[in-house]
Formats: C-alpha cells, structure tokens, sequence
C-alpha cells in the first residue's frame, strides 16, 4: 500500500511518523531536581514516578515562554520542552533557577532524538517495533526498552507516542517505522501537520498563538496553572487576574482561507483578530483560533466576519474539537487497520 | 450587536456558569468558577476528570436543569469540554421547547 500523500489526512486515518527535532531534551537530576522544576512550571507538578504530565513555562510577564511535557523517572525528571530557541531556554534557566541548588540540568538534545507516532492505528505501529507492552501503554506514561524510551502523549487528539532514542540510532528507527508501517498507510509526518491538526483540536501550539503577548487566562490554559504557588510568572499572572479579562482564544471556522493577524468583525465592529489559522484537509474548510472579546468569544455565533485583504470571509464560532477523532472509536483490544471498514463511526468532520 | 444575539449570549453565559458550579459542587473540581474556562477538557489532563465522573456528571445535569440528555451522549465529541456540555444542554433544552410546542 503507498503511503498516503498528504500527512495531516494520514494523521486522521492512519499514522504518521515525525522528526520532533523542534523539542529540547533537558534532563534534571540532584536532591533539588524536583524543587528546580517546580519552580519553573506554572502548575501544581503533580507526575509521579513512570508518568508524564503538560506543563507550562511562563516568562516574568505572565507569557507563554514554553510548552513541556515533564517525565518523572525514578529520581531524575526530564522536560520536553517546545517553543524557545536553545539560547533563550538555557538563559531562563540560568536566570530563574534557585543558586546554591543541588540540580544539574544535561542537555541531551546533541545526543538524543524524538520520533513522534500520531494517527488512530499508531498503537499498532509502535507495538510492532516495541512490543505488545506498547499496547496497553495508558495515556502519559512511559516505559523504557533498550536504549530507548516509549511514552504516550500526544496533541493531534489521535493516538500518540515519543520514541526517544539515541541521536545515532534515529536514523534506522525510523526506517524500520516506516517499513513496519507500510501495511498500516504510513507517511513520513511533517511539523506543519501537526500544527494543523492541534489546530483542529483546541491543543496550544506555543509556536503559534503562544507567541501572542498574552496570559494563560486569555489562551484558556488556566487548568495548567496553580495561584497557590510561586514559580516564574505567577506573580504577574496573579496581577493580571485581578483586573477584567478582555480577549479569549476561540475556534472559528470559514469556508475560505484566512490569514493571521486579520480582523474579526461582528455587526461591522472588531470584536478580534486571527492568531492561527490553516486550511483543513480533513474538514474541507479553514480553521482558525482568533482571540476575541470575551462577551463574543462564545461557540454557536454564525454571523462573524474575517477581513482578508480586501475581502470579507463569512466564518463561525464552533466549540473544539472540530473533528470525531477515529481514535476515540478504535479500540486497540478489538480493532486492527486491515479491518478498519468495519468500526462504526461518524463523520469525521464535526459542523 | 442584535438583541436576539444579546439574548442567546446571555442564555449561553448562564448554562456555563451553572456548569462550572455543578463542575465544582458535585464533581469535586478544585478550581474557583473563573479558573474553568469553556474550553478546557473535562478528562484526563484537563479538568481530571474519570469515567465514574461521566456517569455523575450526566445525573447531575439531568437534574440541574430538568432536562434529558441524549442516551448515546458518552461517545459524544460534546462530552469532552465544557463548552461541549453547555451544547448538550442548549440543545436539549431547545429539543423540549420543540416537543412542548408541537403537543
């Protein structure tokens, strides 16, 4: 079977398998390890030994500075961090981390890699390469086989794992994925594909509507951030909490394109302005998160108007997600990718 | 804006917070009104919420605002968030508006 040509459909229908040489591997170790993260993640920390958990990296302004996905092994704890160059995360560390502390942070970025499994039968992919172990793999855990490390996660609202393995093994891992993944419609995975299909599940991209000069509050992010405890960031975020919230992130969909940094009209006022926006394969309109006054940011409003150049594009607001994800129907204990045709499921597209 | 808007905003803003009370009183959810926002997960990472919470949930929204919710309504995309919850019930709301006007 060839591989399916276009990654976000492949995503939604079979698997992908992606280079995520945009993440920074970081590991802590030391007495202070845990202290040391919890002193730059906004929320409670909360993963336990053989768990990974989201976390989010503010910046002194209360801004989004990094999305990361903690892993707690055994005393040691690592950060998969997206969003800052390699310069700009070492100089938040440098400059945040409590002195005197007993942590020391390796950069394992040189030396390790991160292959991402995203699409409703990725299961079965990684279990052909790791074992039937992968299998039952609960949503963000992790185990450890060979030299590498296995983990589910993912920000596609499909099935998805991380393959961490040694930067000079990447190579021929991911060559056997994708000889391995060939009777499951594999394709080779491409970050805009990803971002695309977050886009079409309300997950945040700290590339994208993460670099808007905003809060957590605003990106609807609140439930990865604590007010009882002191981390980089709080202090401000408290501040900012005080006071009215004028903007919040809210899905709009149009059957044209639109572009970031567009006007949102309602009734001939600007009520908000694009921060992400692409065209969806899958749903066979164009996607959108636009950060909207609050009084309108609501689902369900069908009269909106984005300004694209001098062409207005109707749109509409839509609660996330966009899509019937097919992983919510695929049950790795009963179904198989060769007998896909015979799962129930709805439309794909959700109006 | 039109006052037809104004009205069906204001409707949605009262479902919602009625929710995240329900979120909050029943469900044990440990955050204040305003720290729930409309579109924030309700399982696994999000709100933390598990499958014995969905039954509750369900109940409770029952009876909160007098309603029935749909029998398939577990493997709803709208089970998801709670914007999707204050879906569910506008549109039951309005399927019994529907029913008691065709009677």
């Amino acid at each position: 079977m060839p591989p399916l040509a276009d990654p976000a459909i492949a995503i939604r229908e079979s698997v992908v398998v992606t280079r995520l040489d945009h993440v920074h591997l970081l590991r802590f170790r030391g007495d202070d390890a845990r202290t040391a993260i919890d002193t730059l993640c906004a929320g409670m920390v909360r993963a336990r030994d053989g768990q990974l958990q989201h976390v989010l990296l503010l910046d002194e302004a209360a801004h989004c500075f990094a999305d990361a996905y903690l892993v707690a092994d055994d005393e040691e704890y690592d950060l998969l961090v997206e969003g800052p160059t390699a310069d700009a995360l070492h100089a938040h560390l440098a400059r945040h981390l409590p002195s005197g502390s007993d942590v020391q942070i390796e950069d394992r970025t040189m030396t390790h890699a991160l292959l991402g499994l995203d699409g409703p039968y990725a299961w079965e992919l990684v279990s052909r390469v790791a074992g039937a172990e992968a299998i039952g793999l609960p949503y963000l855990t992790f185990f450890h086989a060979d030299d590498w490390t296995c983990y589910r996660a993912g920000k596609t609202g499909e099935f998805g794992y991380g393959l961490i393995v040694p930067r000079d093994a990447r190579d021929a891992l991911e060559t056997l994925l994708l000889e391995k993944g060939e009777p499951l419609g594999v394709a080779r995975g491409t970050l805009d594909a990803l971002d695309q299909c977050a886009l079409e599940n309300f997950f945040f991209n700290v590339r994208r509507e993460g670099r808007e000069p905003v809060t957590p509050i605003e990106l609807q992010l609140q439930w990865r951030v604590s007010y009882d405890k002191d981390a980089v960031g709080l202090e401000a975020l408290r501040r900012h909490r005080a006071t009215p919230v004028a903007t919040r992130l809210t899905s709009l969909i149009a059957d044209r394109t639109v572009t970031v940094g567009a006007e949102v009209h309602l009734d001939g006022e600007v009520v908000g302005r694009v921060v992400n926006a692409g065209w969806s394969a899958t749903r066979g309109d164009c996607v959108a998160l636009a950060l909207l006054d609050v009084r309108w940011a609501h689902p369900g409003i069908e009269t909106f108007t984005v300004w694209h150049g001098a062409s207005a594009v109707p749109a509409r607001s839509l609660t996330p997600p966009l899509l019937n994800n097919r992983s919510l129907f695929v049950s790795p204990q009963l179904h198989a990718y060769a007998t896909r045709a015979e799962i129930a499921m709805p439309p794909l597209a959700r109006q | 804006m039109t006052s037809a808007l104004e009205a069906r905003i204001d409707h949605r803003e009262a479902v919602l917070a009625r929710i995240r009370m329900v979120l909050i009183e029943s469900l044990g959810v440990r955050r204040t009104p305003d720290e729930i926002d409309p579109d924030t997960a309700l399982f696994g990472s999000g709100l933390g919420l598990d499958s014995i919470d969905a039954v509750e949930l369900v109940v409770q929204l029952d009876t909160d605002f007098n309603v029935q919710l749909p029998n398939d309504v577990f493997g709803r995309a709208e089970m998801r968030t709670v914007n999707g919850l204050v879906d569910l019930v506008l549109a039951a709301q309005a399927a019994e508006i529907a029913d008691a006007t065709a009677r």
